[in-house]
């Protein structure tokens, strides 16, 4: 069993909190993705459950076993790094069997599993080269496969792929994919690159400025985002944001008069200031007077997809997922019309207000 | 560019550096090489000798003995530079690159200081210090009631050398110590990490992975303490004089050359036979750095981060 929990896990550098009361539950076999903007503190969350940074307060649980006070070889994990840290002086046989002879492990038994992880790599033509003379996709496998040798409970992922170029990226993903079904491994892997994190995990950790936000699978977080940074941060282009004003039941109103029908919980009153979210997937464009109005200024052509850039009178931008050519011209005066199965309101602290 | 333009453009930019190298370093140097090749006749012009000098250094006892003195003195000299210089710099370094360490920049300017003060200083200094009637450091011997370890370490032949060695030593221990302090700060953070995610402690990751990727900085080291201690003088010249007594048991390649060329006392300036020291000088330099890039270096990789 190789469950990590973590509770009230605090961590400050002075003044500055990096790590506010966090809690965590990574189930065994699970990958969790911790995931945020830089500085939200997802790395140092990584490096404290390794044991690389000390903490302040709270517990952290690997396997059932309180690692608090343990050093980070005790800990039974093992890390992949940003920039894969490989050992430039040994070549990838020593690189993946060093940790175990610093463990004492016999050295038939290190030959053994570095043989595994090679083959499970596909490394075994390079046993004998230095990292130098690797690419920086065999580099990565290196790394990895040091990680696999020790046969920890918990892997560690630090951003393992930012240094990667994009198609290698791509496929690197996958392997890594592959590769947690085949070890059926824990692994908690911290990136700030949302489709990784979106197509690894199978439970998303989303923080912001020392504290999670959300935790949940990838298409609740999308679907269902607990609060306003949740939902800007998930989905790319990020999700548009309106003011508007309850008028009625269920019913809310722009600035500029346009008038939306919404899902609303009982408990909000007439007058109400809230935020309306919608994806640029679940707008489209009209004509001019339906829905809410505005200038279009641009449309980036991705392809089989497009996205029309709206300028709104209030001075904002809307996005707006189109397919095919629209007729609309840059300048013209167009319409915006909103899915209301697909909307979502935030209240003026940010929550999701969700209908009962 | 065409080719013509090329070529201007080239001894544009290389010209200057050329130049300046070749006036003030190509130049003496062939120009020693050339006078160490002729005879200098008193009140008459200079006569081609060939090798002759060069017999008479190596052979002729009133020369050899001399030279082979200082060639044995200087090597003893690198000896404890290489010795304890080098192993006190590299503790230095690691001690400074230690992640926990307060006032880091206190201590390194500190260590750095005597190199910066000029030599004639830091001689002045030491002998005031190991003065055998009021330096303090027989006082501080004998506070510890070790003043039967005290004696004239200037003034011995025995100790002579070793005690100029170790005042060179403390001078430039911040050299190497600032170079391989460089050299481990250029070595990721997250590579120890690793180390320490692998199990190393503290030492063994010094040994086992700071160390390696550091040798190529304690190679470059090594040669310039080379090159600087055959080319040493003037330690020894402000501390023992140019007769680097007592009876020449200080006296080294620098010294040697000096008396020999602008004359000392009762022994006349005899400027080709001066050259030929210095021509000698040269080579052995040449032979030790040779030594080094074509035996050492090219089996020590460096290694980009």
């Amino acid at each position: 069993m190789s469950q990590v929990t973590i509770k009230n896990l605090q961590k400050s550098y002075g003044q500055v909190d990096v790590l506010k009361d966090i809690n965590l539950d990574v189930e065994d076999g699970s990958f969790v993705v911790l995931v945020g903007p830089s500085g939200c503190g997802k790395s140092t969350l990584l490096r404290s459950i390794a044991g690389l940074e000390p903490v302040d307060g709270g517990e952290i649980n690997i396997g059932g076993r309180r690692v608090n006070d343990l050093p980070p070889a005790k800990r039974e994990i093992a890390m992949v790094f940003q920039s894969y840290a490989l050992y430039p002086h040994m070549n990838v046989e020593k690189n993946m069997g060093f940790g175990l002879r610093f463990a004492d492990t016999p050295k038939e038994e290190i030959a053994q599993r570095v043989n595994e992880a090679a083959r499970i790599l596909k490394l075994e033509s390079l046993l004998k080269r230095r990292p130098r003379e690797l690419s920086g996709g065999q580099r990565q496998r290196v790394a990895i496969g040091r990680a696999i040798v020790r046969k920890p409970q918990v892997f560690l992922f630090d951003e393992p792929l930012s240094n990667l170029d994009a198609a290698l990226r791509v496929n690197t993903r996958v392997e890594i994919a592959k590769l947690h079904k085949l070890l059926n491994a824990t692994i908690i892997y911290v990136t700030h690159d949302q489709v990784e994190a979106m197509t690894l995990a199978d439970k998303i950790v989303v923080m912001n400025q020392g504290r999670i936000e959300q935790t949940g699978k990838p298409l609740d977080l999308y679907y269902k985002p607990a609060n306003k940074f949740v939902a800007n941060f998930i989905g790319s282009p990020a999700m548009n944001m309106l003011d508007v004003e309850v008028t009625g039941k269920s019913e809310v109103r722009t600035s500029d008069g346009a008038v939306f029908t919404v899902r609303l919980p009982k408990s909000i009153p007439n007058g109400e200031k809230l935020t309306l979210g919608a994806r640029p997937e679940h707008v489209s464009l009209a004509l001019p007077g339906k829905g809410i109005t505005g200038h279009l200024d641009l449309i980036e052509r991705l392809g089989e997809i497009g996205y029309a850039h709206i300028d709104l009178p209030q001075g904002q931008r809307f996005l707006v997922e189109v397919r095919g050519e629209p007729k609309a011209v840059k300048g013209q005066q167009v319409g915006v019309t909103l899915d209301a199965n697909n909307l979502h309101l935030f209240d003026s602290s940010g929550q999701a207000v969700t209908p009962i | 560019m065409d080719r013509g333009n090329f070529a201007r453009v080239l001894a544009f930019f290389l010209l200057p550096a050329v130049l300046i190298y070749s006036i003030f370093s190509i130049y003496p140097l062939i120009a020693t090489i050339f006078d160490s090749l002729y005879q200098r006749h008193e009140g008459g012009p200079m006569t081609f000798n060939g090798l002759n000098n060069f017999r008479t250094l190596l052979g002729d006892e009133t020369w050899s003995k001399p030279f082979w003195n200082a060639f044995r003195n200087n090597c003893l000299f690198f000896l404890i530079h290489m010795c304890v210089q080098n192993p006190i710099g590299l503790a230095l370094a690691a001690l400074l690159s230690l992640p926990r360490l307060r006032l880091r920049n206190v201590y390194r300017t500190l260590i750095f200081m005597p190199t910066m003060l000029s030599v004639v200083i830091i001689g002045f200094i030491w002998q005031l210090i190991l003065s055998p009637l009021w330096g303090i450091w027989k006082m501080l011997l004998g506070a510890l009631h070790l003043g039967f370890l005290f004696g004239p370490y200037l003034g011995q032949e025995g100790t002579a050398l070793i005690t100029v060695s170790l005042i060179s030593v403390w001078q430039f221990v911040g050299i190497p110590m600032i170079l391989i302090y460089t050299a481990l700060l250029a070595i990721p953070d997250e590579l120890v990490d690793a180390a320490t995610v692998d199990g190393l402690n503290q030492w063994q990751t010094f040994f086992y992975v700071k160390l390696p990727l550091i040798w190529p900085t304690i190679g470059l080291v090594s040669v310039l303490t080379f090159v600087n201690n055959f080319n040493a003088f003037d330690l020894i010249y402000a501390m023992q004089g140019a007769l680097a007594g007592p009876n020449f048991s200080t006296d080294i390649m620098g010294t040697l050359f000096y008396r020999t060329f602008f004359g000392n006392q009762l022994q006349l300036g005899d400027p080709t036979m001066g050259a030929t020291v210095a021509t000698m000088m040269f080579l052995i330099i040449m032979v030790g750095v040779m030594i080094y890039l074509f035996l050492i270096q090219r089996r020590m990789q460096r290694y980009a981060f």
